[in-house]
C-alpha cells in the first residue's frame, strides 16, 4: 500500500465517478434527442387507452413539456441523489420496477458468470494435459466456436434437447433449479470463449518463459510445473478480463430471460423498450453503466495488491498479457 | 518452397506441405462458405424457386427433404427459400454496422491519437462511457430512439462498435506517430494531413482491417439478436434472426430452429475465420 498506490486509486475513483455521471447523460440524450417520441407514440396511442386528462398528468408529471436541458437537469440530480424518477407506463417509482426483477437477474447472471469461469477453466488448463495432435486442437477450437453461436440459439437447443427430449426441466416454470441452470449454461458459454482464449494465450506465454524451460529441465512433470508455476501467473490476468465481460453478462441476461421466460431485468427492457417507457429504459441502462465501472474499479484497485509484477511507480506500468490491449479500457489511467 | 527444398528432405516437408495445406484449406472453405452467402443475398432467385412470403397451408410444417431441403414452416413456406431471401438483409445490415464502426470510430480514434492532449482526452471519455454501457444494451436503446426496423437495428449495432474501433485506431495511429519514418516525413516538410494520410492512415488500417472483417460476423450475431427480439423488420421479412425467433414457438419441429441457425453459425464461424487467417498473414 505504497503512496503511488493510493494515487492510483485516487485517480481510478475520480474517473468512474466522471465516466458514470457521463454514461448517464449519454443515455438521457440518445433517448430524448433522437427522433422517436414518447408521447405521440405511446401516449397518444388509442391502444393504451388514456384519456386526455391522464395524459396531461403524465406529461405534467414526467415534466415532458419542459425543455430537454430542464428535463435533463431535473433527471440528472434526482439521479444523483438516488431518485430514478417514475415509470411513464406504470406511474409507480422506478426503482420499485426494478428491485422487484433484480433479484432473478442477478441469480441469472451470477450462475452464467460461474458456469463461464468453470468452462473456461476446463478448456483453458485442459489443453496443458492433451496431446498437441488431438484433443488440444479440439479444446482450442472452442472458443471460436462458442463465439460464433448466437446464445438464444444456444437456449432454444438447449430448451429442445433438455425441455422438450429429455423433460429434465419444464419450460413453464422458469425459476426451478434445473430451467435456471440450463439458462445460465446458455448465458455462460459465449463468455466462456473469452476467458478461455486470454487463458490460453497466457498459458502460451508463460510455458514458453526460460523459468518454464528451466523446471522442466530440472525434470518437472506437466502436472506440477502447471500448478506450481503456470497457474498462478496466467490466471491472475484475467481478473481484469472477467470484469469487461460483466457488461456482455447483463446484455446478455436480456436475451437469454427471453429464451427462458425468466421475469428478469431483460423482461423490464423489453416491456420498457415496446411501450417507450423511457425512465425505466434511462435507470436500466445507468444501473448497468455503474454496475461495469464498479466492478471494473474493483478489478483494476486489487488487481496491483494480487500480482506483485504489476508496478504503479512512476509511468511505467507492466502488465502481464492479456489477450490484446483493446481489452483493457480502463487500465490506461495510470499513464496520464 | 522450391522444388530443390522437397526433394532434399522428404519427410519434413511432407508434413510442412500438409500443415501448409491444411490451414489455408479452413480458410478457403471459409471463403466458399462466405461466396456462397454473397451469393444467396445478390441473386436469391438463382438458388430457389420457392416464394419465401407465400406458402402452400397444405405444405405446412414438413420435415427437410429432397424437395424442401431446410423443411417448411407454419404456413407451408419452403424455410430454404425464406433463409436464402433473408439472406440480403441479414448480411447488408451487418455490413452497415461495420461501415458505421469503422468509419465513426476510425475518425474518433485517429483524431484522439493524432493531436492528443485535450482531443485525446476528450475522445477518450466518450469511448469510456460507450464502453461502460452494455454493448448490446446500448444498441437496444439506440434502435429504441430511432426505431424498430433492420436498417435502424444495423445502425444501432454500429454504433456499439465505435468505441472499440476507437480504440485500436487510437493505438494504432499512436504507435505509428511515434516511427521513424513519420518523424522523417516531418522534417522534410511534410504537413499534419499529408502524414496523416500519407502515412498514419495506411499503417493503422492494416491491423484494423482484421477486426472489421471479426466485426462483420459479431454484428451478424447482434443483427440477429435485436431481430430475434422483435427491433428488425417485421415478418414477412425473413432476417436470420427472425426466422431462429419464429421457428422457436414450434420447437416440436425443431429444423424451423436449426436450419437458420447453423447458416448463421457457419456464416459467423467462416467470417471469425478468416479474420483470424488475415491477422496471421498480415
Amino acid at each position: 500500500m505504497s503512496k503511488a498506490y493510493f494515487n492510483y486509486a485516487g485517480k481510478r475513483l475520480l474517473q468512474a465517478i466522471v465516466v458514470i455521471l457521463l454514461s448517464y447523460v449519454f443515455t438521457f440524450v440518445v433517448v430524448s434527442i433522437l427522433p422517436g417520441d414518447p408521447i405521440t407514440n405511446v401516449l397518444n396511442n388509442p391502444q393504451n387507452g388514456f384519456t386526455p386528462d391522464e395524459i396531461k398528468e403524465i406529461i405534467a408529471a414526467q415534466g415532458l413539456d419542459k425543455p430537454i436541458p430542464v428535463q435533463l437537469w431535473n433527471a440528472f440530480s434526482g439521479f444523483v441523489t438516488g431518485d430514478l424518477g417514475l415509470s411513464m407506463r406504470t406511474n409507480r417509482p422506478v426503482a420499485t420496477l426494478i428491485a422487484e426483477v433484480l433479484p432473478s437477474t442477478l441469480v441469472l447472471a451470477s450462475a452464467g458468470l460461474a458456469v463461464s469461469l468453470v468452462l473456461a477453466a476446463i478448456i483453458a488448463y485442459g489443453t496443458q494435459f492433451l496431446p498437441r495432435r488431438f484433443g488440444q486442437g479440439l479444446l482450442r477450437g472452442f472458443p471460436s466456436l462458442f463465439l460464433s453461436v448466437p446464445n438464444f440459439v444456444i437456449g432454444l437447443v438447449l430448451i429442445h434437447l433438455f425441455g422438450f427430449q429429455l423433460g429434465v426441466f419444464r419450460v413453464i416454470e422458469p425459476d426451478s433449479f434445473w430451467a435456471t441452470l440450463f439458462a445460465a449454461i446458455a448465458l455462460g458459454i459465449p463468455i466462456s470463449a473469452q476467458i478461455a482464449e486470454v487463458l490460453i494465450a497466457n498459458l502460451d506465454h508463460e510455458s514458453g518463459q526460460d523459468y518454464a524451460a528451466v523446471a522442466r529441465g530440472r525434470g518437472l512433470g506437466q502436472m506440477r510445473l502447471f500448478v506450481m508455476h503456470l497457474l498462478k501467473p496466467s490466471s491472475l490476468p484475467v481478473i481484469t478480463v472477467v470484469a469487461l465481460t460483466i457488461g456482455e453478462l447483463l446484455g446478455g441476461s436480456l436475451i437469454t430471460e427471453t429464451v427462458f421466460g425468466r421475469n428478469g431485468l431483460g423482461n423490464l427492457v423489453q416491456r420498457s423498450v415496446s411501450t417507450q417507457d423511457l425512465p425505466v429504459l434511462q435507470a436500466v441502462v445507468s444501473l448497468a453503466a455503474v454496475v461495469f465501472v464498479v466492478v471494473n474499479l474493483i478489478a483494476d484497485l486489487t488487481y496491483p495488491l494480487l500480482d506483485p509484477r504489476v508496478k504503479l511507480l512512476g509511468t511505467q506500468q507492466r502488465r502481464p498479457t492479456t489477450a490484446d490491449d483493446s481489452s483493457l479500457p480502463i487500465s490506461k489511467a495510470v499513464t496520464p | 518452397m522450391t522444388l530443390a527444398s522437397i526433394s532434399s528432405n522428404p519427410r519434413a516437408t511432407l508434413i510442412g506441405r500438409l500443415t501448409g495445406l491444411r490451414v489455408p484449406l479452413v480458410v478457403i472453405l471459409s471463403f466458399l462458405v462466405v461466396a456462397l452467402v454473397i451469393a444467396w443475398s445478390l441473386a436469391p432467385g438463382l438458388f430457389t424457386g420457392y416464394d419465401p412470403v407465400n406458402g402452400t397451408p397444405a405444405q405446412k410444417l414438413l420435415g427437410p427433404s429432397a424437395a424442401h431441403w431446410f423443411g417448411t414452416d407454419h404456413l407451408g413456406r419452403d424455410l430454404y427459400a425464406r433463409v436464402v431471401h433473408g439472406t440480403a438483409s441479414s448480411v447488408a445490415s451487418a455490413l452497415i454496422a461495420v461501415v458505421i464502426g469503422v468509419v465513426a470510430g476510425g475518425i474518433i480514434g485517429l483524431l484522439a491519437g493524432f493531436f492528443g492532449g485535450w482531443v485525446d482526452t476528450a475522445f477518450a471519455r466518450l469511448v469510456d462511457v460507450l464502453l461502460a454501457i452494455p454493448k448490446f444494451l446500448l444498441a437496444v436503446i439506440v434502435v429504441t430512439a430511432i426505431g424498430f426496423d433492420t436498417t435502424n437495428a444495423a445502425i444501432a449495432t454500429g454504433v456499439s462498435a465505435v468505441a472499440l474501433f476507437a480504440r485500436v485506431m487510437r493505438s494504432e495511429v499512436i504507435k505509428t506517430r511515434q516511427a521513424t519514418f513519420v518523424e522523417s516525413s516531418f522534417l522534410l516538410g511534410g504537413s499534419r494531413w499529408h502524414i496523416l494520410w500519407r502515412h498514419v492512415l495506411p499503417n493503422a488500417s492494416r491491423s484494423v482491417l482484421p477486426l472489421a472483417v471479426l466485426q462483420f460476423g459479431d454484428s451478424i450475431l447482434v443483427i440477429a439478436s435485436l431481430a430475434f427480439l422483435g427491433y428488425g423488420d417485421p415478418p414477412p421479412a425473413s432476417d436470420w434472426g427472425l426466422l431462429i425467433s419464429i421457428g422457436k414457438d414450434y420447437l416440436k419441429w425443431p429444423w424451423l430452429v436449426y436450419a437458420p441457425a447453423l447458416v448463421t453459425i457457419a456464416t459467423v464461424l467462416s467470417v471469425n475465420r478468416i479474420s483470424r487467417w488475415l491477422r496471421k498473414t498480415d
